[in-house]
């Protein structure tokens, strides 16, 4: 059974057809072809599939496309400045080592994004609170929670 | 790994759900947050032929306090809600402890309170801290409405007394009394993202001349198949001075009352010995914060 | 100017990710993010029994279902497969016989994944159950259960090494230590799933196989044995791979089931496995039960060490023998030992196979070794950093297993610790419940020989320089996320003075890139170190030979730098590096370079003596400071310090990477991971909300060092980062444990029931 929705996707309206028991993020990797977005452990344990569901970040692994008629989700495609250079995030993360892999970046990297944006001052801690389930298994999370102070700085200086 | 086909429904109206829920009644399932019903419908561990979603009837969510009357939480208030909300952090500390216990900032930004006590597992976070504050839950149907302590409301592991033509409209908990303080405390394996080990809420009120404890509940959670109200324990600390001996005592009781289980993340005795750990932590915390 | 003083422009800087911007704007490919045209999806059904024998399959009904394009079973892959070309025993789906609970038993390939999932479950299997054995011990204890017909009570590997004269060593010890260790099985945990997409050509019937692996040459080799297809018809591509950590080395069952789907259906197949199954088909560290005695001098020398050691294999033979002889190699370091005596059996199991996870074969091995030296020293009086600094080997140290240490600052990583954590102030000093504890560990540098016998070099590079290609470099290596693709870029750039971004690099590609061993026993640095810098010399002296007479300056006087070509004499008389290319290529046409490396071969002749001797060694000490809740048995970590001593650090910032992730690796099985199977053999963790890796906020602070260091038979002055820092965690937590609580934990991971235990609380 297919049901038609309209979605916003890092500021691009999509009126599409989807089953009622799709899930959000085989829509986005399927249909709209935006693959940044990474299905890691499929039931919602490690965050990698987080894209920003009305700013807030969210679980596309396990949540229904049929449920996000009408909102504005931003992927991990949808992070850039509006001029395509990189968001501070980004470059943070680049120049702090906090990439290895990169399997888990782009939830990573949403997810600060939604942590800096309520808490644009985060302490060390509050860092590893805001991640808390976002796993990596290359980095040992200490160059991530560097990226994120330094974003924090970056942004603020803006 | 792939849902198994069901009808998607996304009533706006209270009404609307109630009449989705008295036509499909054992074959539909609400979703709220979907955290806890999707993957266990990957899983196969059940499957539903209607998913009536409950996140866009505005009625359902929101945080009301009326002085004098108490907090009315929606059932379908977002986690994250509760755990920003400055009120609730300053006058329901337990509540605000244990919604920030769960998962991870996407589940709580996801998952909702009313969610949280449907499912029933015995390892939720927020019922033990519910029930220590008292609160009841608003069950409504086409036939009517009715209320009844949340710590009635869950009957066992995974079942509630949830009717199939009924949904939970709200938690009403009960105003903060003066001289009273609650806390929540758990023990897991790794930091976060866990499935607790053991769980305690903890809510009494002190009187501020004899220093006596006049009201008390204590609750475990993950000791047992529901949330475990110790009334043997909390008897002892009632109408006493709660120093030292009597917090032991009581703490050693609430161990006796627990019932754990073996599972992979501990056994049943390990969970006993901490239980009483936990209490008497907790309970000296909460009578620290009696202001 | 020797190479150990030489400045360096490029190599050793914090250089960032030549593909960090495409990672975090996700539009870097994993496997699972290419679709081809025409490509449909496979799936595999496993098994819900745990040993027995197939009797029927039947497919009928799901051969009916609309979508579904073909169906194989065991029949149609029968030919047996060993990553160590070692006693084949695994077909990608079981023949006869189901040897674990989850091993695949049946295929599909259909239009979707789903309709695949839907089609597996009308598969009907009829099986004749057998008895099961699920642990090492009873399995080699008895025969009436055979898990492979060719292996007698169960035992897969039985062997010896004997060097030296330990029970003489023993008798003329102070004193000799007895005790005995288990440690768990581990997965890696990479983020990205498996996923294979094959996808065969049924008029050229060549294959091409977009895969997620560490050893692309290795897998083309099986594949071309199992397949029954000549190898360069074989083609295997690496996109991105997300973390391997030893788990992706091993060619999949999903890999070569999609190789026969495809060629059965004449259309590419993808096959991306569930989490589940990266679980239960990803082979990770081989649980140990090890008995070791060690003896002692009164002054703390070590005499001689005797191990008993035995690994549980689970149901296929997978890397048993390179794990099993490389733990046989690791006991003669980091400490000198004159008498060594192992005792090996790698004993099967109907569990889910285990292989080789980061740190191959250390774990088992440093846990035994480095408590029972800490117990020596509690009983000598003597610190147990004090003990490791008496036994520990310097440059030269030639091990009795003909193994030798050409460059070592081991001593120099005791001493950073031992000064930057305050062992000797604390260790025995703080109030009950804090403890440190001390562990060091090293670690190979490549092995001497490559997994099929050949005498072919290890690595090769080439590099095309010309107008149209800039400076392209070629080399069989695979980025798992250590970051390959950018530390030999910056070799690269170094030999030609240029920038990284100048340095085009090809690889992951088995047609277009020249044959590597493969990204494993941390050799990349190394041996393609030497390769690259071979090719890239290779081409410079041709390049400046030409300019040379250009600009009418003796060749010895030119050096590349900044770009450019210039006089070592007079820096102001130089040439722009790409115009000079440009001239080179006007006139003479492409310039090519080609390099190699072969480590040196093993010296002595004894049984397993192919395994463990390596160019070079990586070292690394650490001390951990922990608070244990002696109440709630809950282990916190305080300090972690940690110094290294990985020759010179081609990129700091990687090796920093390096070391906190392997660390954090390390912990998470000393701490909270292990696969747990049932008594009914099925694996009961197998999703990361049961089996716990850590998470943010279960990484403590690290206080890492890079130990100043420079191995001169290094092409760069590098050597093995990668896998030593985590093998040290889990004794040096077990050592913390014991100095906290005074009671000492013999068993992996160290949980708070564990803890409470040994308290005697429960």
């Amino acid at each position: 059974m297919k049901k038609i929705i309209k979605l916003n996707v890092n500021d691009i309206d999509y009126e599409i057809a989807v089953d009622h028991h799709a899930l959000l993020i085989d829509v986005i990797r399927n249909s709209l072809r935006l693959t940044g977005t990474k299905k890691s452990c499929g039931e919602g344990d490690c965050c990698s599939c987080t894209v920003l569901i009305d700013n807030k970040p969210v679980l596309s692994c396990i949540t229904l496309a049929a449920a996000c008629e009408g909102k504005k989700i931003t992927t991990i495609e949808g992070m850039e400045n509006k001029d395509g250079t990189l968001h501070p995030i980004q470059q943070a993360f680049i120049d702090k080592g906090a990439v290895q892999c990169g399997f888990c970046t782009p939830g990573m990297v949403l997810a600060t994004k939604a942590l800096l944006d309520r808490n644009p001052n985060p302490t060390r801690d509050e860092i590893k609170k805001g991640l808390s389930g976002n796993l990596c298994r290359c980095t040992g999370y200490i160059k991530i929670s560097d990226a994120v102070e330094h974003a924090a700085k970056l942004l603020q200086t803006r | 790994m792939y849902l198994q086909q069901f009808q998607y429904e996304s009533p706006e109206t209270v009404g609307d759900l109630s009449l989705l829920l008295s036509k499909y009644k054992e074959r539909a399932r609400i979703l709220a947050g979907g955290t806890d019903i999707i993957p266990n419908m990957l899983n196969k561990l059940y499957k539903a032929g209607y998913l009536i979603d409950i996140s866009g009837i505005k009625t359902l969510s929101g945080i009301e306090y009326k002085k004098g009357k108490g907090l009315t939480i929606g059932a379908a208030t977002k986690l994250d809600d509760i755990e920003y909300s400055d009120l609730i952090k300053d006058k329901y500390f337990a509540l605000y402890q244990s919604v920030k216990e769960v998962g991870s900032p996407q589940i709580r930004a996801m998952a909702t309170l009313g969610g949280n006590t449907c499912n029933a597992s015995p390892a939720a976070d927020t019922p033990p801290a519910l029930v220590a504050l008292g609160a009841g839950v608003v069950i409504v149907s086409r036939k009517g409405r009715r209320e009844m302590l949340l710590e009635d409301f869950i009957l066992g592991n995974r079942v509630t007394d949830l009717k199939p033509d009924e949904y939970l409209e709200s938690f009403q908990i009960p105003d903060v009394q003066p001289g009273s303080a609650g806390r929540f405390g758990l023990i897991t394996l790794r930091k976060a993202v866990e499935i607790d080990i053991a769980s305690i809420a903890v809510n009494l009120a002190i009187d501020p001349k004899t220093k006596k404890t006049e009201d008390i509940k204590i609750v475990l959670g993950s000791v047992a198949p529901v949330p475990l109200r110790v009334k043997k324990a909390e008897s002892i600390l009632i109408g006493q001075k709660p120093d030292d001996a009597i917090i032991e005592k009581a703490a050693k009781e609430c161990a006796d009352e627990s019932k754990p289980i073996d599972d992979i993340r501990a056994s049943a005795a390990y969970r006993r010995h901490v239980v009483s750990v936990l209490a008497k932590r907790t309970l000296n915390e909460t009578i620290n914060a009696v202001k | 100017m020797t190479e150990e003083n030489r400045q360096f422009s490029i190599i050793g800087k914090s250089v960032p990710r030549v593909n960090g911007a495409d990672k975090v704007r996700g539009r870097t490919q994993f496997t699972d993010d290419i679709s081809l045209p025409g490509m449909i999806y496979g799936k595999i059904k496993p098994a819900d029994i745990t040993h027995g024998r197939i009797k029927k399959i039947d497919t009928s009904k799901a051969e009916k279902l609309p979508g579904v394009f073909a169906i194989i079973t065991g029949e149609d892959t029968p030919i047996p497969y060993n990553i160590a070309f070692h006693l084949p025993t695994e077909t990608p789906l079981a023949g006869d016989k189901v040897r674990y609970y989850g091993e695949g038993v049946a295929a599909v390939a259909a239009i979707d994944e789903e309709s695949a999932e839907k089609a597996l479950d009308l598969i009907k299997i009829e099986y004749e159950e057998l008895p099961y054995v699920l642990g090492p011990l009873e399995s080699m204890s008895q025969d009436k259960v055979r898990i492979h017909d060719e292996f007698e009570n169960n035992v897969h590997l039985n062997g010896e090494q004997n060097f030296g004269d330990v029970a003489g060593a023993f008798k003329n010890s102070h004193f000799v230590l007895k005790d005995k260790f288990s440690t768990n099985g581990v997965n890696h945990g990479f983020l990205e799933p498996h996923t294979a997409i094959a996808d065969y050509n049924p008029d050229t019937k060549k294959l091409t196989l977009h895969n997620c692996i560490q050893l692309p040459n290795t897998t083309q080799r099986i594949l071309s044995d199992v397949l029954e297809m000549p190898l360069n018809d074989i083609r295997v591509k690496v996109p991105h791979v997300g973390g391997g950590f030893g788990g992706k080395t091993e060619v999949t069952p999903s890999a070569i089931v999609a190789c026969v789907l495809s060629k059965k259906t004449g259309r590419p197949v993808k096959i991306t496995s569930t989490r589940n199954e990266v679980f239960i088909l990803g082979k990770g560290r081989h649980p140990s039960c090890v008995e070791i005695e060690m003896g002692f001098t009164k002054d703390g020398i070590i005499t001689g060490v005797d191990l008993d050691y035995i690994i549980d294999g689970g149901a296929h033979t997978s890397w048993g023998l390179v794990i099993m002889w490389f733990s046989a190699a690791l006991v003669h370091l980091p400490y000198k030992v004159e008498n060594v005596h192992f005792k090996g059996r790698r004993i099967l199991t109907n569990k889910p196979t285990f292989g080789a996870q980061r740190g191959v074969g250390a774990v088992q091995v440093r846990v035994p070794i480095e408590c029972i030296i800490d117990e020596a020293g509690k009983k000598l009086g003597i610190s147990p950093m004090e003990l490791r600094l008496r036994n520990a080997v310097e440059s030269g140290y030639e091990a009795k297993a003909a193994v030798t240490v050409r460059h070592s600052e081991f001593k120099k990583c005791l001493e950073a610790v031992r000064d930057k954590s305050g062992f000797n102030e604390k260790f025995g000093k703080l109030p009950f419940g804090r403890g440190i504890g001390l562990a060091a560990g090293h670690y190979s540098t490549g092995g001497a020989y490559l997994l099929f016998r050949s005498y072919r070099p290890h690595s090769t590079a080439n590099v095309r320089i010309d107008a149209e290609a800039g400076v392209t470099v070629f080399t069989g290596i695979t980025d798992i996320g250590q970051g390959a693709l950018t530390v030999v870029r910056q070799m690269a750039a170094e030999v030609f003075g240029l920038d990284v971004n100048d340095i085009n690099l090809f690889c992951q590609d088995t047609t277009m890139c020249p044959f590597d061993n493969g990204t494993y026993d941390s050799r990349v640095t190394y041996g393609v170190g030497h390769a690259v810098k071979r090719a890239c010399n290779e081409a410079k002296e041709k390049l400046l030979q030409f300019t040379a007479i250009g600009m009418g300056i003796a060749k010895h006087h030119l050096e590349c730098g900044n770009r450019t070509i210039y006089s070592i004499y007079d820096p102001r008389k130089k040439i722009d590096f790409f115009d000079a290319i440009t001239r080179y290529h006007s006139s003479v046409g492409s310039l090519f370079g080609t390099g190699e490396y072969t480590p040196p071969q093993p010296k002595a002749n004894y049984e397993g003596n192919l395994i463990g001797p390596s160019p070079a060694f990586g070292f690394t000490v650490q001390a951990i400071e922990i608070e244990v809740d002696t109440d709630t048995g809950h282990i916190k970590i305080l300090n972690h310090y940690e110094a290294g001593d990985c020759g010179k650090a081609l990129n700091p910032m990687s090796v920093e990477g390096q070391v906190e992730g392997g660390i954090c690796m390390g912990i998470g099985q000393s701490l909270y991971e292990d696969v747990i199977i049932n008594e009914d053999g099925m694996m009961i963790n197998p999703n990361f909300h049961s089996y716990l890796i850590p998470g943010p906020l279960d990484m403590p602070e690290i206080e890492s060092e890079i130990v100043e260091s420079y191995d001169p038979t290094s092409a760069f002055g590098s050597k093995e980062i990668g896998e030593g820092p985590l093998c040290p965690v889990p004794p040096a937590l077990m050592n913390a444990v014991s100095d906290a609580i005074g009671v000492r934990i013999k068993e992996l991971p160290l949980t708070p029931e564990k803890v409470l235990k040994a308290l005697g609380k429960i």
